[in-house]
């Protein structure tokens, strides 16, 4: 009332017209009570005129807040909504998944090179009380693995469920016929198709090519296929990613920045650690002071026209007193004590034209004095923004990497090479790869976690690693206990062991009855005292021929003069016969000379006795032929070689070096091995569930999934099931148990 | 006390705008953006737990991308729209620090930014309203008043007396360009307020003259308060808002918040988001 009486007496001012309705106010009149962003409604629950004032302020501290609480309310709403129509569809495509299924989940845990002698072993001595657990419960066997026993071969046929001569993978590295050089068996990266030159740039007008050379179907694909969900995690030979219905996470092949499996970077102040080596470079550095100007030494700017590679300037100043390090990197600075691993850290390059190229690492401080030595992990893809696809859907690892923190993404992550050239001690190279294996369990136990129904697969390369690296502590008379580094003992594969049955435990402990869990290794694991330089025997033998005046070669077969050869060996267990039409220079016809041929080497080769420790150092020769037959069989090395325990091809005939020493003794660190004959190094399996067999093999861990699922298994797959879900009752197994 | 440090605040608005006051406010704006923008960020990022925001917002992402990557599954789906919630309270209470450090600093700033761009000067031949508020006490009625003329405006009204707002209101007309001052004789004491007709685009106009009280002074710092023994606790006139144009298109008002500062709080927050990279700055 008082209001209209004021308001009448105004207009009454005669003359007075009303002013426009946006007439300012002074700042505490009405502005304060208003609305602009929902953010504001908590600010105005305040009495205080005052409120206005404080907007951007507010603002900025909870615009993002209210973006994601409107956000996540209209997801949550469209998934609600959305929900029947997905069931739908899915319904409508027939995939009524779970339907015939047996089970709720399917756990499968992947131990690389688990030994069945050392877990028979340190399970009779009571110290691996989950794996004697899962034995007692359901079953324990060991693993048939494949021809050749090698990890990209037999965790492919894990997948496809059939040989080798079915999904092309034969060994870590193929050859090209055309060049007698070695490729990447898994995967091709390419440069893209199309460019555009542009100056001193050639700007790429397509995608660069990437392609993965397995072939045949993963048996996730096929559960996918009936609406069956799963989780890949790690799998080696699952790069590059393909499309299912799932989750995927790649694991051994998929490459580092630099399109290598693994390349560190070793700085050193002391010139006489400046020598080649296999899995890293060498930076050389110089102390000006206390400060030492160096560089990351990142990817090749593909983005030019003459490649050169990227580099990021990295400042060092030390601290002798504290035994620390400021280090300065692509705009970031952090200390780091000696002997200490850096937290992941992101690196940003530029090949120019804005494009920004991430790299994660971390840095380890070997020594400071006399020498200053730091090792730099090789760079990784960074998983919340890859330079490559490493999952599918490509979400996922930036999903994992927000959720648990960077994580390694290099197929080969544990760095072996490093511990093999001395630029890591026995110790760091033990921190770092279980600091990997400790962010794998972390993505498993997340996926166990959201998984309820469906398929979960991770594979852990810990046991592979450190077996590699250690397994001289369990061989007395390995030589490579009388050099290099050797202060640790057989503790090291005991703990390992022992770690991997606490992880059975806490799988085990997040299962219930109506899910299966496998846990199996892809191999086992000898001890590799001895190498077969088997391209020195072809040349001693008379079958591979040396260029005029050259009495060996080097690397890659440099000097080989392949007119005049008939065999060569490449990669980790095979031999090739130098063939017409097929090998550039070809000496042997096809057929019946190359069958001869093959006849001949067998003979010579089955039984090959290493004189000088008295002992046969090849058991068997595998001849292509005899193997199972199919499509891709044509691919596979002439002949592979079965090694005798204690032996393996040696670190030089792999690289394609050839000079007058068949047999030497094997120095490195690494002196395990599994590229063996393959019926000496079975792997390990557990299930939790008895098996309708006493001899499994890897092949059938594919159909027994399917099996399980109540899917039909595929004809192509040479594996057999394992459990017939017809006559497979969780219920009487458990009954079973109790009695 | 108050207004000595309201003439140096002052003072330093006049520095930061003096070279912008001839030019479109808009550019003035962008200025005032872009510097509070940064000072937000500086606040963030010395006051703030960096660390445990980027943590947080990670978290955050991590649970909106489980929608996308889980979403057949419902449970999943509303455990992961509970975890967000969850981050996010966090969050807030991440924020919650540098906000209540910049609540003062930025008072202070949109009290001064108001003047700048919250009223348009008066033009020659234009009406407004002057209005006298009495301190309690003080009847309009008997109060012995009157309003000096000036060179700059006519006064069109005789005063008209409010006694139930003890409030006199005069009705003027702008006349000649510049800052004038409006002279009061109240029961023979001298009282003077400025109004500014047809100023430049960018000025600082001042409706409203206070008497001398903290909060007050504070919020309306634009003039010298009356002595706190004063019969008049307020002179107000009456300006238009300041058009805020942009190419042609008049930017409303929003939910009752003048145009200046929509335009303020979208770009100090959208300038602030742009530059959090360039400084590394975790908002």
């Amino acid at each position: 009332m008082v209001q209209a009486a004021i308001s009448m007496r105004i207009l009454h001012l005669g003359k007075l017209k009303p002013l426009p309705e946006k007439v300012a106010c002074p700042l505490f009149s009405k502005s304060g009570l208003s609305l602009f962003f929902p953010f504001f409604i908590l600010l105005l629950a305040f009495s205080l005129p005052l409120q206005a004032y404080i907007g951007p302020g507010a603002g900025f501290a909870f615009l993002s807040s209210f973006f994601i609480l409107f956000l996540t309310f209209f997801l949550a709403l469209f998934s609600f909504f959305s929900w029947p129509f997905r069931f739908l569809l899915r319904v409508i495509k027939g995939q009524r998944a779970y339907k015939k299924s047996s089970i709720n989940r399917f756990i499968i845990i992947g131990l690389d090179g688990l030994e069945p002698t050392l877990v028979e072993k340190y399970m009779s001595e009571g110290k691996l009380p989950n794996f004697s657990k899962l034995k007692k419960r359901g079953t324990y066997a060991k693993l048939q693995t494949t021809i050749p026993s090698i990890s990209p071969v037999a965790w492919s046929s894990f997948m496809t469920g059939s040989n080798p001569s079915k999904h092309n993978i034969f060994d870590f590295l193929s050859r090209d016929p055309k060049t007698y050089l070695p490729d990447l068996s898994s995967a091709r990266i390419g440069k893209p198709k199309k460019t555009l030159s542009l100056g001193k740039y050639n700007i790429p007008l397509s995608k660069p090519e990437i392609k993965g050379l397995r072939k045949s179907i993963p048996f996730w694909k096929i559960l996918g296929q009936k609406g069956i969900f799963s989780t890949i995690l790690r799998v080696p030979i699952t790069f590059p990613p393909e499309k299912f219905n799932g989750h995927l996470l790649s694991g051994m092949c998929t490459p580092d920045l630099q399109g290598s499996q693994g390349t560190f970077s070793f700085y050193t102040s002391d010139k006489e650690r400046i020598k080649k080596r296999e899995g890293g470079m060498n930076i050389p550095v110089t102390l000006n002071g206390d400060k030492i100007e160096t560089y990351i030494s990142g990817p090749e700017n593909t983005l030019l026209h003459n490649d050169e590679e990227i580099r990021l300037p990295l400042r060092i100043s030390i601290d002798k007193n504290k035994e620390e390090a400021l280090l300065e990197v692509s705009g970031q600075k952090f200390k780091l004590g000696k002997h200490t691993f850096s937290e992941w850290k992101k690196l940003t390059f530029r090949p120019g034209l804005g494009i920004k190229i991430r790299a994660i690492c971390r840095f380890y401080i070997s020594q400071i004095q006399p020498h200053f030595e730091m090792y730099l992990t090789p760079l990784n893809l960074d998983p919340e923004k890859p330079a490559l696809p490493i999952s599918h859907p490509f979400i996922y690892s930036v999903y994992l990497a927000k959720l648990l923190g960077s994580f390694i993404t290099l197929g080969e992550a544990n760095d072996t090479w490093a511990l093999n050239e001395g630029v890591l001690s026995e110790e760091a190279f033990l921190e770092l790869t279980y600091s990997n294996h400790e962010e794998w369990e972390n993505m498993l136990f997340n996926a166990m976690h959201k998984t309820k129904k469906g398929l979960i697969t991770c594979v852990f390369e810990t046991t592979d690693s450190i077996q590699h690296m250690f397994w001289r502590y369990l061989d007395e008379s390995h030589p490579a206990l009388e050099s290099g580094q050797a202060k640790m003992s057989a503790k090291v594969i005991e703990d390992l062991y022992q770690k991997m049955d606490g992880l059975v435990g806490k799988v085990l402990g997040k299962t219930d009855e109506k899910d299966v869990v496998i846990i199996m290794s892809d191999h086992g694991f000898k001890s590799f005292r001895r190498g077969v330089n088997l391209n020195s025997w072809l040349y001693l033998n008379g079958y591979l021929s040396l260029k005029e005046g050259k009495k060996g070669s080097d690397e890659w077969f440099k000097d080989v003069d392949w007119e005049h050869t008939k065999a060569y060996a490449l990669g980790l267990g095979g031999v090739y016969i130098n063939q017409k039409g097929r090998e550039a220079k070809g000496t042997i016809h096809a057929g019946e000379e190359t069958k001869g041929l093959k006849r001949e080497l067998i003979r010579k080769l089955d039984g090959l006795k290493d004189e000088e420790r008295n002992s046969v150092a090849i058991n068997k020769v595998f001849d292509r032929d005899e193997l199972p037959s199919g499509p891709y069989l044509d691919n596979c090395p002439d002949l592979v070689v079965g090694y005798n325990e204690g032996y393996r091809i040696s670190w030089d005939s792999v690289t394609g070096k050839v000079n007058n020493l068949v047999f030497e003794d094997n120095i490195k660190a690494w002196s395990g091995d599994h590229c063996i004959d393959p019926r000496i190094v079975p792997g390990i399996f557990f299930c939790s569930e008895k098996i309708n067999t006493k001899n499994p093999s890897i092949m059938d861990i594919a159909p027994t999934a399917l099996e399980l699922f109540g899917l039909q298994v595929p004809s192509h797959m040479d594996g057999l099931a394992l459990l017939d879900a017809q006559n497979f009752s969780l219920d009487k197994n458990r009954k079973e148990e109790k009695k | 006390m108050m207004w000595i440090f309201n003439s140096v605040f002052g003072k330093i608005f006049d520095f930061i705008f003096f070279l912008f006051r001839s030019m479109n406010p808009w550019i003035g704006m962008i200025l005032i953006s872009v510097l509070t923008a940064l000072l937000m960020l500086f606040v963030f990022r010395f006051t703030s737990n960096q660390e445990g925001i980027k943590r947080v917002k990670n978290k955050i992402k991590a649970h909106l991308l489980e929608l996308r990557l889980f979403k057949d599954s419902m449970s999943l789906s509303f455990k992961a729209q509970g975890n967000i919630l969850r981050y996010n309270l966090r969050y807030i209470s991440y924020s919650t620090k540098p906000m209540l450090v910049m609540i003062i600093p930025l008072i202070l700033i949109l009290i001064q930014l108001n003047f700048w761009f919250g009223y348009e000067a008066l033009t020659p031949g234009q009406e407004t309203i002057l209005k006298v508020k009495l301190e309690e006490g003080h009847n309009p009625l008997d109060i012995d008043i009157s309003l000096e003329p000036s060179s700059g405006f006519d006064i069109q009204t005789p005063p008209l007396r409010i006694e139930e707002e003890r409030e006199i209101n005069w009705r003027l007309q702008a006349r000649e360009k510049g800052v004038h001052d409006l002279t009061f004789i109240v029961n023979g004491q001298k009282f003077t307020k400025k109004v500014s007709v047809a100023q430049r685009p960018l000025s600082k106009i001042s409706p409203l003259k206070v008497k001398r009280n903290f909060i007050n002074e504070l919020i309306n710092p634009g003039e010298s308060p009356f002595p706190g023994d004063s019969p008049i606790k307020a002179i107000e006139v009456k300006y238009q808002s300041k058009d805020m144009n942009l190419f042609g298109w008049s930017i409303p008002w929003l939910f009752g918040i003048p145009p200046w500062l929509v335009v303020y709080f979208a770009l100090s927050i959208i300038l602030g988001f742009v530059l959090k990279g360039i400084f590394k700055v975790q908002i």
